[in-house]
């Protein structure tokens, strides 16, 4: 086996085709942080209103909730890209947008990062304790304000280290992608060892690829445990 | 006319009725101190003014006004509390937790803002912990910013809930000295306590209240030396044995 895989001419059709592989890094952490960003614009309301919201909007975000945690994020990814444009719906005609897979892939990692990130939120909201709650509203200051002013600065404080985890987990998924052909790092590790005569360097593009998505997940964690420290309230928690 | 005026209110949790038809008046500039035993609904009576706590029977009026004819938010700005466990916010530091209802709910300037902080935590004796956070500030510091809070606000009226019941003995002092202050600058206040130095000497009323009723109200001498009611002597003269 040693002579079949990790042979170093293997390694050098790695290296010479770098930039080819850089583009698909700079294609992941894209997808990464559009996906992010909409999990959490959508996840930190869905998380309040589970808290705070009335009865019925939270049973709705529940529901909404339970839907996107429990699809397998291939099936959202394609049904997304394959569902979103067929005629009866239109191409969504109104915006006049096409899906392209960038599109696609974030919808669907970003509306299944937001049901999770709403947990995050939900906990990290739960553990503020009520009093902080009373204490803006008895100066006069609506729920909303309250939320914005007092529970969410130190809500996304305690989000942080779950924060993390939805990270590294979006990271990774972000090679579902690879269902719907977009030009991400395992879609172009594929393109790469699927050439005439490249079979034998299949470890070496996979070893590759995921020393990358080593290197980022490691690199994103560190700075999040910096931002952390840095942010801390001084004196800890109430 | 009476700054603030209650009228039969009644509040039950669930089946447990914890308010029977509870009134009574205050006048602008009043220090009126509520005692009585825990569970005899104090509190609850307290939370009930700034509507933390809506009330199921009776009514509450501000000025004349009923407070459910009014906007919550208007109604809080008016009638500030102080928390028995302080509720600053701990994501702030001291002036930031002075700062954030003038900035937010009276729409003042930041800088503006910042002097009134000041202002305010000066007289509570905290300018130099201004820029400390709330977990950095012993207990009485923090209760005496929670005044600071409520006090910049410049409201009519300002319930106290237990300022003094989470502090450590030595810790109370200071609390009391800041509530003195205020009763003897015509601050209207409605404190829920078990300080019964601060009852005799700064009250304008006592009222005993237990089980969710008035007992007894009047003038805190009366109270104290010739109470009508044997409930009320034994409460207050066991009370006044701890303190």
């Amino acid at each position: 086996m040693a002579g079949i895989v990790l042979q170093s001419s293997d390694w050098l059709f790695v290296a010479s085709n770098a930039d080819f592989l850089l583009l698909g890094t700079i294609v992941t952490v894209l997808l990464t942080i559009t996906s992010l960003s909409l999990g959490f614009l959508a996840g930190f309301p869905m998380g309040a209103i589970e808290v705070y919201g009335p009865d019925s909007l939270r049973s709705v975000v529940g529901t909404v909730g339970v839907v996107f945690r429990g699809t397998p994020i291939v099936v959202l990814v394609v049904v997304l890209y394959f569902g979103l444009p067929i005629p009866q719906l239109g191409t969504v005609p109104a915006l006049d947008i096409q899906v392209t897979p960038f599109l696609a892939a974030t919808l669907a990692l970003g509306l299944r990062s937001g049901a999770y990130q709403s947990q995050v939120f939900r906990g990290a909201i739960q553990s503020i304790s009520e009093g902080q709650m009373e204490g803006a509203r008895s100066i006069g200051m609506s729920k909303l304000q309250a939320i914005r002013h007092v529970i969410f600065p130190q809500a996304i404080r305690r989000s942080i280290p779950g924060f993390q985890n939805e990270f590294t987990i979006v990271l990774k998924d972000t090679s579902v992608a690879f269902a719907i052909g977009l030009a991400e790092l395992l879609t172009r590790a594929e393109n790469l060892y699927l050439q005439p005569g490249r079979g034998t360097a299949v470890m070496e593009v996979i070893l590759t690829i995921t020393a990358i998505y080593f290197v980022l997940t490691v690199a994103t964690n560190r700075t999040l445990d910096r931002l952390h420290d840095r942010y801390a309230i001084p004196g800890g928690n109430e | 006319m009476s700054l603030l005026r209650l009228e039969d209110v009644e509040k039950s949790y669930g089946t447990e009725e914890v308010l029977h038809g509870v009134g009574f008046e205050m006048d602008t500039r009043d220090v009126d101190v509520i005692v009585g035993p825990s569970g005899s609904g104090k509190s609850t009576l307290l939370r009930c003014v700034n509507r933390l706590t809506e009330i199921d029977g009776g009514s509450i009026f501000l000025d004349d006004e009923d407070v459910h004819a009014m906007d919550e938010n208007d109604l809080r700005r008016r009638v500030g509390m102080v928390f028995q466990d302080f509720n600053l916010f701990a994501h702030r530091t001291a002036v930031g937790n002075v700062t954030l209802g003038l900035t937010e709910v009276l729409d003042l300037p930041s800088g503006e803002a910042h002097d009134r902080a000041m202002e305010y935590l000066d007289r509570v004796g905290l300018a130099e912990q201004a820029d400390s956070y709330p977990a950095e500030l012993s207990g009485g510091q923090k209760q005496r910013v929670g005044i600071a809070r409520s006090l910049a606000m410049d409201p009519e009226l300002i319930l106290f809930d237990e300022p003094t019941s989470a502090l450590d003995p030595e810790l109370i002092g200071e609390v009391l000295g800041v509530m003195n202050d205020l009763a003897d600058e015509g601050m209207t206040m409605l404190c829920v306590t078990h300080e019964m130095g601060f009852a005799r000497s700064a009250a304008t009323t006592l009222t005993f209240l237990d089980d969710g009723r008035i007992v007894e109200r009047g003038p805190p001498e009366q109270l104290f030396d010739d109470p009508e009611h044997d409930r009320t002597r034994e409460f207050l003269g066991d009370l006044t044995e701890i303190h």
